[in-house]
């Protein structure tokens, strides 16, 4: 496979992020954080380094002490987010019984010469720049990610890009004279440059985007989405040409055959059931369970079907024999509905003796709003969400930050994260799913860049800020650990080609072409809520 | 057993500080394991612990970053400079434009350590490392992802610095000066300074300047045990074992760790008198074990009638310069900044 190469240049001046002094200051729980650590990637307080050391000390005695323990240890052992250093090394420490000390306590440091091991480190003082690193590193993740940028010889790619910069900056400032002509000017270009891969083709979507934007302000046509059974076809050549999609199912299932442990009655509440892709493997995993298998119920949410079909009830039918197949006791439920908001928890029929798992692939982000202070769906959903109280909420989310309040900011951020993602596709050669994935991916482009208020639905946010949100709803993180990576990681190998790339960030794993992460995956429990005695789903009058 | 590992600990404790010995302590922890008896590598769970960061077009203290895929190799660089003085060039990068036409901006090609088996460009403690260059020496950096062993040994690490040798020096947005050239120097640490040795071996013959050579505790060896291995053997953080385990995954198949790779002045090595090699800055750390092959190095070149300084930290422990809290730091700063700017 040949990387096609292709030049991009940024044209983002007004870096809403760039600037430390209009970012928060961290809170005192951030800011005792060791900065230098965190430039590292750890999280470790000022505080309790002294405490990490000594049982990184321990720790490394006890390997010592028992070798025989410790390959095991090596073999055997998940770990889970290695940001948290302290953390990480008491999981290990645990995973060391030492038949003749109390297995309970670990805190209490036996070790003689405890006063020498508290003295012996050269004191560091406290760095000024602490802060301010600390800063850097959240700035860091929040940023605008740049995808990979591939330089050409083709100084008519290049010109491209500033064009299409341009065209968005006049768009922003609502110059749409200017706006037209340079997109008949970058439209003669295109007819110079290769569109068959690379920025030939990422432009050529980009240039129709902000074309379809500019003539609806003018009166134009309207950008739609697709029809239902479009849309579904689409997504499923999408979820066929690139390992995006199958690492969500594939991760999200994992996350959900494990918070099923030991559960009799078991309930899956998917928000967007398309094809039922993901089920299938849940189901048969959860046959395969060395305790037997659990009664599984799916709930699954879609737009209503045109034309009387019933696409809800028929997919539902297809899993229920395999099901069957597989002796499972199994029941589904279609809710169909246009809107994710228009859903009330009290259609979900959830039984209290369930456990549940709420599953959201790439469809939270649809409930978000521009602006930060307005009440928006996703309050009220996340709400009814924690009030069903799920074992586990898996969530997959696109890691882009195209929902920030500037145009110009929103375009740049998606013509880098398209271009990777387009990049990644080349290695594709299937066709017709190669070609039917580009216009899914074309499809969610133009509404990125061409829609505005409810019809903005692409609204992706990144990891960090899911993170915010989710906790601030109630909502506590349940980490994937290396198991899941390492089987991500596998299953990567078997159907993609060398390039994309599983990364471990913080308990969630990410998927991405090269460095730079495309899409996450992330896993929440809820954190129990004491007010709420009668959950929301008894009554049915409940909005 | 335990007794004198009590020791060892105690003695690495008491020269470096508290947040410097937890984070290579932490590191040889997750070595340990990953590396297994017979020579194979828990690759998965390497890349779940190892911490990355995303390269970043916005300015965060003054340095910004993106990454470049070679077309031709699949190699990743990530390419990190100083942000304009000018705010509204920020988030520009033109790749029309060469770098300066009136100064010289040195080109620092940077390979990471990890004893040609561990770390990415992407690792967040060489990404770091990497923005603390470009402020400090006002250059630009180039940081490779090299093949790593024991999945690729010897010659990869080699044949992929110098594709990124020669990707470097043929972007017109790199060069500089009024001659419109390139203006490279090699760096690296540990095997990061083993492959800017080989790769400038490489470029002297074929004739193409690099104008400096930076090895940072460089990962030399040798089938001999040297006084200072015997002596320094598990004392600061590095034990004899694990580096016969990463040179025996880097090398061929059958090799002992005299192998010209390894060992370049030693038996089966070769002397580069004659040769057009750059000047070299060798920093030799005084509680690195493996100091006496790096001392060799130093020797050898000089030896071969070639340019070379030596910088020896007497206190230093291997990755003093993870974290700028301690002289030996700034010390190294200082160093490569004058080293790199003194053809300006």
């Amino acid at each position: 496979m040949v990387l096609c190469d292709f030049a991009t240049s940024m044209g983002s001046s007004s870096g809403s992020s760039s600037s430390s002094s209009s970012k928060p200051l961290p809170s005192p729980q951030q800011q005792d954080i060791d900065g230098l650590l965190a430039g590292a990637g750890y999280k470790v307080r000022s505080s309790e380094l002294l405490q990490v050391a000594q049982r990184l000390e321990r720790l490394e005695n006890a390997m010592g002490n028992s070798p025989a323990d410790f390959s095991q240890l090596a073999t055997d052992a998940i770990h889970y987010n290695p940001s948290d250093l302290g953390s990480w090394v008491d999981s290990l420490l645990s995973e060391f019984v030492q038949p003749s000390t109390c297995p309970s306590e670990v805190i209490m440091d036996p070790v003689p010469n405890q006063a020498v091991v508290s003295n012996a480190w050269t004191t560091a003082e406290p760095q000024n720049p602490q802060v301010h690193q600390n800063i850097c590193y959240e700035q860091q993740s929040l940023n605008n990610q740049l995808t990979v940028v591939t330089a050409t010889e083709e100084d008519s790619g290049i010109r491209l890009v500033h064009m299409l910069m341009t065209c968005a900056d006049c768009v922003q400032r609502g110059d749409l004279s200017l706006a037209t002509s340079l997109i008949d000017d970058m439209k003669g270009l295109l007819t110079r440059v290769n569109t068959v891969c690379g920025i030939g083709k990422v432009a050529g979507h980009f240039i129709d985007a902000l074309s379809g934007r500019i003539y609806q302000g003018i009166g134009g046509g309207s950008v739609n989405g697709g029809s239902v059974l479009e849309n579904e076809i689409l997504y499923h050549h999408f979820y066929e040409a690139c390992p995006y999609l199958k690492f969500a199912h594939f991760t999200a299932n994992q996350a959900i055959l494990e918070a099923f442990e030991g559960h009799d009655c078991v309930h899956v509440v998917d928000f967007n059931l398309m094809h039922g892709l993901q089920w299938p493997a849940l189901i048969q995993a959860l046959a395969l369970r060395p305790d037997g298998p659990p009664l599984l119920r799916l709930t699954g949410i879609g737009p209503p079907s045109p034309d009387g079909r019933d696409s809800l009830r028929e997919i539902g039918l297809r899993l229920a024999e395999l099901a069957r197949s597989v002796n499972i006791r199994f029941f589904f439920r279609g809710v169909a509905a246009s809107r994710l908001e228009d859903v009330k928890p009290w259609m979900l029929r959830v039984n209290p003796k369930e456990a549940v798992a709420v599953n959201s692939i790439m469809q939270l982000h649809r409930l978000l709003g521009s602006e930060p202070t307005r009440n928006y769906p996703i309050e009220t959903v996340l709400s009814w969400i924690r009030s069903l109280n799920p074992k586990i909420m898996t969530v997959v989310e696109q890691e882009a930050n195209h929902n920030q309040p500037l145009f110009l900011d929103r375009f740049t951020e998606a013509l880098y994260y398209y271009s990777t993602m387009f990049d990644s596709l080349e290695a594709c050669t299937v066709q017709p799913e190669k070609a039917l994935a580009e216009i899914y991916i074309q499809r969610e482009i133009a509404n990125v860049v061409s829609c505005e208020g409810s019809a903005r639905v692409e609204r992706h946010e990144p990891l960090a800020k899911w993170r915010t949100r989710l906790s601030a709803a109630g909502f506590k993180p349940l980490h994937l650990g290396s198991n899941a990576f390492k089987q991500a990681s596998m299953l990567l190998t078997l159907f993609s080609a060398e390039g994309y790339s599983v990364e471990e960030n913080e308990g969630c794993l990410t998927l991405g072409w090269h460095s730079r992460p495309l899409i996450a995956a992330s896993a929440w429990h809820a954190v129990p809520d004491a007010s709420a005695e009668f959950p929301a789903w008894d009554n049915q009058q409940s909005s | 057993m335990a007794g004198s590992n009590e020791v060892n600990l105690n003695e690495s404790k008491r020269v470096v500080p508290l947040n410097t010995w937890v984070l290579i302590s932490n590191f040889k922890l997750a070595y340990n394991l990953q590396r297994r008896p017979d020579g194979t590598f828990n690759r998965d769970l390497s890349e779940f612990l190892d911490r990355k960061v995303s390269a970043n077009i916005n300015p965060v203290d003054g340095v910004f970053s993106f990454d470049h895929v070679d077309g031709a190799t699949g190699l990743l660089n990530r390419v990190y400079q100083p942000s304009s003085q000018n705010e509204a060039q920020w988030g520009i990068v033109d790749l029309e434009k060469p770098l300066s036409t009136t100064e010289i901006v040195p080109v620092i090609v940077f390979f990471h350590g990890g004893s040609f088996t561990h770390s990415s460009a992407n690792s967040a403690i060489y990404d770091t490392f990497c923005r603390r260059l470009v402020s400090i020496c006002k250059a630009v950096v180039v940081s490779v992802n090299y093949r790593r062993s024991p999945e690729h040994g010897y010659p990869c690490a080699y044949d992929d610095g110098w594709a990124a040798l020669k990707w470097v020096k043929s972007r017109t947005w790199l060069q500089s000066g009024k001659d419109s050239k390139v203006y490279v120097y090699l760096a690296g640490d540990s095997s990061g300074g083993n492959i800017a040795h080989h790769v400038a071996v490489r470029a002297a013959e074929a004739d193409v300047e690099v104008l400096g050579n930076i090895l940072l505790h460089p990962m030399f060896g040798g089938q001999m045990r040297t006084e200072s291995e015997k002596r320094l053997d598990g004392k600061y953080f590095v034990t004899l074992q694990d580096r016969d385990w990463y040179w025996r995954a880097y090398l061929p198949e059958g090799e002992d760790r005299d192998h010209p790779a390894c060992n370049p002045f030693g038996p089966r090595g070769r002397s580069l008198e004659g040769l057009k090699f750059p000047k070299s800055l060798v920093v030799v750390a005084g509680l690195d074990l493996i100091q006496d092959w790096q001392l060799a190095y130093v020797t050898g070149l000089d030896k071969s009638g070639q340019k070379v300084k030596l910088l020896f930290l007497e206190k230093a422990t291997i990755g003093f310069y993870f974290l700028p809290n301690n002289d030996h730091f700034y010390c190294l700063m200082e160093e490569i900044k004058n080293f790199v700017n003194s053809n300006c």
